[in-house]
């Protein structure tokens, strides 16, 4: 079982959901999948996305994950108040991104 | 022409001066510290009359540059001994600096035994001392009030509060907002409130009738400059606009204010909770910049117009990236309090337990009316909590401890404005998260090990502001960076700082920095706004390292020494959940920040 914890407009993945409180969506551990396949089964694409967290580490696209894992989703316009969102290489938040550095 | 206003207090006597040479191109925190590195004795007394109290605008204050309207005051602070600098929106900036006034430095203090309470009025070319006891021992949502009715010119004001005015060590300066509804623009650290009340100033009030916006010397290089800036910070995720040409929420600081971070930080393991207990808070999302903007939807549709609710408000004339809120009541639309940031619904609510949201923003406002720092306030009731005065988690128990603030006779209320470090001394507590006597803000520097860097060795005591670590930490930086834990943090803290130094010089919130790194177009936008205004060009960390070396020099002088750049024990021996670390960066890393300096 994988949990996801959604934020921002991902909350709406999960009917009656709201901001003030946790909102909780766990879905089937599938083997082998990685981080970029999960959001795409949630229909998902990396433009949707910001700043991610697999069990409090900065998700990456090629991370494999396991079973029992947290996920945090936060949508593109949430991400850690910072400089070097195109050049942070998980290749989220803007389409330009010319180097990865993972 | 700009020029330096000096008080001194001891006789109530001012005069004006030419800005000296050696300032030309000094102001806002630029100034402050040259001026206290220059002319505090370093050993003085903070809260006697030797300290001096230094505000000054930003370089830009008063311009049409973008989120230029930033207000830094300094002195010896009462809290740490060391140098401070803290610095805020609200109108005072903007102010002084249409009436060209580079900075006011305020000296000396009434005779001992004195029982009277001054304001400062300052004009255009004109100063006035006048003596209000009628302002004192007030709330400060009464006392902005009052002014604005008493100065009907809508007058820039910031001073102290009853923790003030009482020498408390958690004492902000408080500044009132553009609409005067809330004294909450709090250059909070440090203690600097009290540094006023030991002067025994309550409030600082500044007119700007007739007053010009400041020319630039290089117009067009300015303009061109400043454009550069506003359109990268429109356009950037964190800083942009509130919706998307479709509609939808787009900038995250408008959207949800600082307090976007409480969900964010809670994901990443490094919010501190309970105490600095734990990286996760299960309340969190209770009092999250995203429960803020539900609340303030919800109750703008009850309640229309009639709604004292806001997100995307700004903190100070001119400012585009509107990170401020108002938070209302839910049951009446009214206002509770504004704003409720990140740093302060952590202190208040997360590092206490307190995972509702009207009982932070009844702390936040509390807070705001007595004159107190946020940050330094809540480390002071995790204090009482783990001494066992109160339970992690009971708000009203909090609320009801800080109330007792108000009274004049309750020793309760004095513990609970006496800061952290007090506090806990007093209660027998050995986990006290203090830097140079500083109390820790929101970020765990057990798994974001950075920060951890900038808290012990910035001169401020513990700063997140002072060097902004936190996202290259976690996600990596521009450039060479493979992982962002091989980070070099010593050069990472120190390249954090000097930049740091430099934005809270110019009058740019520091809230720029997340669109700059980003984007070489708002980076030049920002250097050809400053040099075309000086009309000339200078080096963003040359100029930045000056400021710090003003500071740490003062320090050194007041007797610190890198023993006193240390985080408290408990960092290093009690691992912080969920990601088990502890603070491991060694001492010769941290004395290698500031090292031949």
């Amino acid at each position: 079982m994988i949990e996801i914890h959604l934020y921002g407009n991902l909350r709406a993945l999960v009917s009656g959901s709201n901001a003030s409180e946790d909102t909780v969506l766990k879905l089937e551990f599938v083997e082998n999948e990685t981080f970029a396949q999960f959001t795409g089964r949630l229909g998902l694409t990396p433009a949707d996305l910001g700043d991610c967290f697999i069990n409090g580490n900065l998700a990456k696209a090629d991370y494999v994950l396991a079973d029992g894992d947290r996920i945090g989703l936060f949508p593109f316009n949430m991400v850690l108040l910072c400089g070097g969102q195109h050049l942070k290489g998980h290749g989220y938040t803007r389409d330009d991104v010319d180097v990865d550095y993972y | 022409m700009s020029k330096i206003l000096r008080i001194d207090m001891s006789d109530l006597s001012h005069k004006w001066e030419a800005v000296p040479k050696e300032y030309e191109i000094l102001a806002g925190r630029a100034f402050t510290s040259a001026v206290v590195n220059k002319e505090v004795e370093p050993m003085s007394h903070p809260l006697r009359e030797n300290n001096m109290f230094v505000i000054s605008p930003g370089l830009l204050a008063g311009t049409p540059a973008p989120s230029s309207g930033r207000l830094s005051v300094g002195a010896k602070s009462p809290l740490t001994g060391g140098i401070k600098e803290a610095n805020a929106g609200g109108l005072t900036a903007d102010r002084l600096a249409r009436i060209g006034i580079r900075g006011i430095i305020i000296d000396g203090a009434p005779s001992r035994g004195s029982k009277d309470w001054y304001s400062i009025v300052v004009r255009k070319d004109n100063c006035e001392i006048v003596k209000t006891n009628n302002y004192a021992d007030k709330g400060l949502y009464e006392l902005i009030g009052k002014i604005w009715k008493d100065y009907p010119v809508k007058p820039g004001i910031i001073g102290c509060g009853i923790a003030g005015q009482r020498l408390m060590k958690c004492a902000g300066v408080f500044g009132n907002n553009p609409e005067n509804t809330d004294p909450g623009r709090y250059a909070g650290r440090g203690g600097l409130g009290a540094v006023l009340g030991s002067k025994r100033i309550v409030a600082i009030i500044s007119d700007s009738t007739g007053g010009e916006i400041p020319t630039p010397k290089d117009k067009e290089r300015f303009d061109r400059g400043r454009k550069a800036l506003r359109e990268a910070l429109d356009k950037h995720p964190v800083t942009g606009k509130l919706t998307s040409d479709d509609g939808k929420p787009f900038g995250g600081l408008k959207n949800y204010g600082t307090n976007i971070l409480q969900n964010i930080l809670n994901e990443a393991g490094g919010l501190p909770s309970m105490g600095f207990s734990s990286g996760r808070f299960d309340g969190a999302a209770k009092i999250s910049g995203e429960a803020v903007h539900e609340l303030v939807d919800k109750t703008k549709k009850k309640f229309g117009d009639a709604a004292e609710a806001s997100y995307a408000h700004a903190c100070h004339p001119g400012c585009v990236m509107r990170c401020s809120n108002a938070v209302p009541y839910e049951k009446t639309g009214k206002l509770h309090v504004s704003p409720l940031e990140y740093e302060s619904a952590w202190a208040l609510g997360t590092n206490l337990g307190i995972g509702v949201l009207h009982d932070v923003a009844e702390l936040n406002r509390l807070c705001n009316d007595l004159g107190l720092d946020t940050i330094e306030a809540g480390n002071t009731l995790a204090m009482l909590m783990e001494g066992g005065l109160i339970k992690y988690g009971d708000g009203p128990g909090a609320i009801k401890a800080l109330k007792e603030a108000y009274s004049t006779d309750s020793a309760l209320g004095r513990l609970v404005c006496s800061g952290t470090q007090t506090a806990g001394e007093a209660l027998g507590v050995t986990r006290i998260p203090v830097v140079k006597g500083q109390a820790l803000p929101a970020y765990d520097p057990r798994p974001i090990r950075g920060i951890g860097v900038t808290y012990a060795t910035t001169t401020m005591g513990a700063d997140h502001t002072a060097g902004y670590t936190i996202a290259a930490e976690i996600l990596g930086i521009k450039g060479t960076v493979t992982d962002p834990r091989a980070l070099n943090k010593a050069e990472l803290s120190r390249a954090f700082q000097a930049t740091t130094a430099y934005i809270d010089a110019t009058g740019y919130c520091l809230f720029i920095a997340f669109c700059i790194l980003d984007d070489d177009d708002g980076f030049k936008g920002m250097t050809d706004s400053v040099n075309g205004f000086l009309g000339k060009d200078i080096d963003v960390t040359e100029y930045g390292m000056a400021i710090l070396k003003n500071e740490r020099a003062f320090n050194k002088n007041a007797g610190f020494t890198e023993k006193d750049d240390r985080l408290p024990e408990f960092f290093r021996t009690e691992p912080l959940p969920p990601h088990n670390v502890t603070f491991d960066v060694t001492d010769a890393e941290l004395d290698a920040v500031f090292k031949g300096m």
